[in-house]
């Protein structure tokens, strides 16, 4: 069980004492924990802590992290003018309560799950459902343990995908292990762990559990297919040697398997003359005598394993504040200690505690300190360790398109619909080097200068923002308002306001004129830093 | 090469040259904050670089792990010697693959090493520590070897990328501590631009509203100074150079003529536009060949991989040589490993570090020659084993790069190869 750091007590007697009301209430508590650790983390490393970021900054950054596009030009302007003393909180409470956080945990977790372009999946149709999937657990905020079981027991329809694109036992070991648990197995497929007391035995051990599935495919409608995952009740991983003293030929030994935890797993023998029932047609195939799958699901999700809520709290810290407590999120071993590990522990077990609720987790974490740190200052980390400046991160490409959609004045419907072509998702969608850091492409460059699926946004058109811009008989300065708070969530400096104005409105000009420099500046300002990034 | 117009006034974004970046300026003259990427001394990598001009690098990776026994190590009449068969080629000695003709007539330009032993046997891992001679565990953001080569050999008044990169190459390290201005540009194996690369406004309109942008982007730099907003920046610098220079990479007409020697694939084209841009001034080009990860049916992947390499890699050396630009060009074929001697059940052979072969060739490489050697079945390294910082510092050493030039990320220093990695004398020509 979980050690709770002295200081937490401490810190929670004296929030008792002080404010009696206020501290029992018990949901209230992750996020002080949350300050108080931080900041005890910044005394110790003689960081000076970081302001609060300010209203438009935060605004910015919630509306992505949480429902995955930037505010609409009415929402800004409503918060802004919004002189509620809790109006972040309420806002929060409100983007947790919308349908769009459900779909962008949705989109965060299929790209995890499945990675940014994988192989095998046939029609896209195939990931629009398996999304789809997704958003219902995350809609009706599924327990994290259940949604894992869920998940990996792959019987609903439409959940199957994860099997579909890791489809042998090596690589569904080692993608469960990583994503749920936060650890590398697979280094010991070859060797020995070089840092955890894990083997080779280890590790075909696990890939056992996984050998036996396989996935089947059934009728297809609207290009949608239906997989079946299913086991067969026969089958071993074979743990092959070193290829030094393997004769040709020689096929590996058999491997049982065994937990991670050191447990072999007890199965019934097979019927004698047991024979493997085939599978015809495109129906549901026979279920195994004895799933052996269903035992390793039972064994990851089981709210014994401590992994299971550690790697989750850590991945979700991750999301929100751009580095896990352990990073890489899912690199969890003794070599790579947790920056805050008093942190880790109390997340980990108030999370257990609270059922396995990510919504609550995820409003614990974005109610901090922390998550509301400013956005300037001389660190130029784009994640910086200790969390003394908020993290720099690009948008996704679904984030960036659903975002221009909004900064242009389509709508939010219209955001909500909208879904990345090929080209963007193939020069915008991997933006990082997977560690996190930004690496800035001239293809993407060259797309945002040249390519026809974005140009088109900015040109006057449609009744777009633009257009409206355009058309419009109010003054230059509040079509300049209008287009910042609209792209950039904020209104312009003064400076902004005067440059954009005579950009506008050249002397001489006509209406064709005024019509060029508006999509030129609608250009300019979702095509800058401040856009392309979270802030 | 002279792309610029000489006359022409440039506006702000044309002409932010690259000479104030390799300053490691921390604020330019405009207000703009450019982080000191593992900056070196100013007036040493000038100096240096101008001694160093004229010197590029194809690296042709074969991705998935290419097999060393059924290309340039052969075993024949061991058990592990599988169904190819070895042919003799122009250097006594050296005998290579049958599928391979066309290569066995330039194997006196070629430095075959057969006694290469790596670590990190797993594509992603492996074609990490191939790409920048260490372990992707480090959790250090190394850079790949292109940026490497691109910082030192780049010539500043070039508008073209200095690191071009086509196809699959099992790492995107990137520049990573040597900053965006090394971003590799990425294009598909065959080399061609994507469709927007010609530009869509008016020169008039991309100046007008570039200055714009100038203004959003100091007025944010002020006080966000984070890196990746500067990467974003210096990709938008980069690109209106690369969209001026982009007539480098049409070599559609020149093609035609070229495409039955290269062999008409994406692979081969790829090659092709590599010879244009090393003559057009770039200095580091790779080009990955993908689908060598033969742990099924090894033979038949392999043969069919080698009549898509062998037209390809040998009309490169031969239009290098022809052009003079062969002695100053270092053409490399390498992999993310090599593949088991044994033969497993399914045909196939599996990942293999332990004993395996890459080829060096042209630039600063003596040719001709085998070095080191496996053992009778390919299992071990028999002699002179090469490990991963032996085979990059012979690169660099090749190149004119000093293979322990020091960077520094924050205060702690990286070097271009770990310590103790020295140049194969033997192989420097």
């Amino acid at each position: 069980m979980v050690s709770l750091s002295p200081r937490f007590y401490l810190t929670c007697l004296a929030v008792a004492l002080l404010m009696p009301g206020w501290a029992q209430s018990e949901d209230r508590l992750l996020r002080r924990v949350i300050d108080r650790e931080t900041q005890a983390v910044w005394a110790d490393q003689k960081i000076a802590p970081p302001g609060r970021a300010t209203d438009t900054v935060f605004l910015r950054r919630v509306y992505l992290d949480l429902v995955g596009m930037i505010p609409a030009y009415d929402e800004t302007v409503a918060f802004l003018a919004d002189n509620h003393p809790s109006k972040r909180e309420l806002l929060i409470d409100k983007l947790l309560a919308d349908p769009r956080h459900a779909r962008q945990q949705a989109q965060v977790w299929d790209i995890l799950l499945l990675g940014r372009s994988p192989n095998g999946i046939g029609h896209p149709n195939n990931r629009t459902r398996f999304r789809q999937w997704l958003g219902d657990q995350f809609q009706n905020n599924v327990p994290y343990d259940r949604f894992v079981q869920k998940l990996l027991t792959a019987e609903e329809d439409g959940s199957q995908l994860f099997y579909v694109v890791h489809r042998d036992a090596d690589e569904l070991a080692a993608a469960t292990m990583r994503i749920f648990l936060g650890r590398q197995l697979q280094c010991a497929k070859c060797h020995n762990h070089p840092f955890e007391p894990w083997t080779q035995r280890d590790y075909y051990g696990m890939a056992g559990f996984f050998v036996r599935t396989y996935v089947k495919e059934g009728e297809q409608q609207d290009h949608v297919t239906r997989f079946f995952v299913a086991e067969k009740s026969t089958g071993d991983v074979s743990f092959t040697v070193v290829p030094k003293d393997a004769p040709p030929g020689f096929k590996g030994t058999p491997v049982k398997p065994k937990f991670l935890d050191g447990e072999e797993l007890h199965e019934p023998a097979l019927p004698q003359d047991f024979k493997e029932p085939e599978s015809k047609g495109k129906t549901a195939p026979p279920p195994p005598l004895f799933s052996r799958r269903q035992k390793v699901v039972d064994w990851i999700t089981s709210r014994e394993n401590p992994f299971l809520a550690q790697a989750v709290v850590n991945r979700v810290w991750a999301q929100l504040l751009g580095r896990g407590l352990v990073h890489p999120a899912d690199d969890f071993h003794s070599a790579n200690a947790p920056s805050h590990p008093a942190l880790l522990r109390v997340m980990q077990a108030e999370f257990v505690e609270h059922g396995f609720d990510l919504k609550w987790l995820i409003r614990e974490m974005v109610n901090s300190n922390a998550y509301q740190a400013e956005d300037t200052g001389a660190v130029d980390d784009a994640m910086p360790k200790f969390y003394e400046r908020a993290r720099v991160r690009p948008l996704s490409a679904e984030e960036w398109l659903a975002s221009l959609h909004l900064a242009t004045g389509l709508g939010i419907e219209s955001a909500v619909k909208s879904a990345p072509s090929g080209d963007m998702l193939k020069y915008l969608g991997q933006p990082t080097d997977g560690q996190g850091a930004f690496q800035g492409s001239l293809s993407e460059h060259l797309f945002l200068h040249n390519g026809d699926g974005f140009r088109g946004l900015c040109h006057p058109r449609n009744g777009n923002l633009p257009e409206q811009l355009v058309k419009s008989e109010e003054g230059w300065e509040a079509k300049v308002e209008r287009m910042f708070l609209s792209i950039l969530s904020r209104p312009p400096t003064a400076v902004e306001r005067q440059q954009f104005v005579q950009y506008l409105n050249p002397e001489p000009s006509d209406a064709k004129v005024r019509s060029q420099r508006m999509e030129e500046a609608f250009w300019v300002l979702v095509t800058c830093s401040e856009f392309r990034f979270n802030r | 090469m002279k792309m610029n117009s000489i006359n022409n006034p440039c506006p702000w974004h044309q002409h932010r040259l690259r000479r104030d970046l390799l300053k490691g300026a921390m604020i330019t003259a405009a207000g703009w904050a450019l982080p000191n990427w593992g900056a070196l001394s100013h007036s040493r990598t000038i100096a240096a670089e101008a001694k160093r001009a004229g010197k590029r690098c194809i690296m042709l990776y074969m991705e998935g792990g290419v097999s060393q026994i059924d290309t340039f190590d052969m075993k024949p009449g061991r058990p592990t010697a599988g169904p190819f068969r070895p042919i003799h080629s122009t250097v006594s000695g050296i005998e290579v693959c049958e599928y391979l003709p066309r290569m066995a007539r330039h194997t006196d330009k070629l430095a075959v090493i057969r006694s290469m032993k790596t670590k990190s046997v797993d594509h992603g891992i492996g074609g990490y520590h191939m790409h920048t001679c260490y372990p992707s565990s480090e959790k250090v953001p190394h850079a790949e070897i292109g940026a490497m080569i691109a910082k030192y050999c780049d010539n500043p008044e070039s508008d073209l990328p200095s690191f071009v990169k086509m196809g699959p190459a099992g790492c995107n390290a990137g520049s990573g501590y040597l900053g965006p201005t090394y971003e590799p540009f990425t294009l598909d194996t065959d080399g061609r631009l994507p469709g927007f690369a010609n530009p869509s406004v008016s020169q008039e309109v991309q100046d007008r509203r570039g200055k714009l942008l100038e203004f959003m982007e100091q007025q944010h730099a002020r006080e966000h100074p984070a890196r990746p907003f500067a990467a974003h920046r210096e990709a938008e610098l980069r690109t209106i150079r690369l969209m001026r220079a982009r007539k480098a990479f049409d070599v559609a007409d020149a093609w035609n003529k070229a495409r039955d020697r290269y062999g008409n694939t994406p692979f081969g084209r790829g090659c092709f536009t590599a010879l244009k841009l090393v003559e057009a001034g770039v200095p580091f080009i790779e080009i990955g060949h993908d689908g060598y990860d033969s742990h099924n049916d090894n033979f038949p992947v392999h043969k069919a991989n080698l009549k898509v390499l062998d037209p390809a890699w040998s009309s490169l050396l031969e239009d290098l040589q022809d052009r003079g630009l062969l002695q100053d060009t270092l053409v490399v074929w390498t992999s993310e490993f090599g593949r088991t001697p044994a033969i497993n059940g399914q045909g196939g052979r599996d990942h293999f570090g332990r004993a395996w072969t890459v080829v060096l060739a042209g630039g600063g490489i003596r040719g001709g020659q085998t070095y080191g050697a496996s053992n009778r079945d390919g299992f071990e390294v028999a002699d002179k084993p090469v490990d991963e910082g032996a085979y990059f510092a012979t690169i660099y050493k090749a190149m004119g790069v000093d293979h322990r030039a020091v960077h520094y990320l924050g205060s702690r220093p990286i070097w271009a190869t770990p310590d103790g990695s020295m140049p194969i004398p033997e192989l420097i020509g």
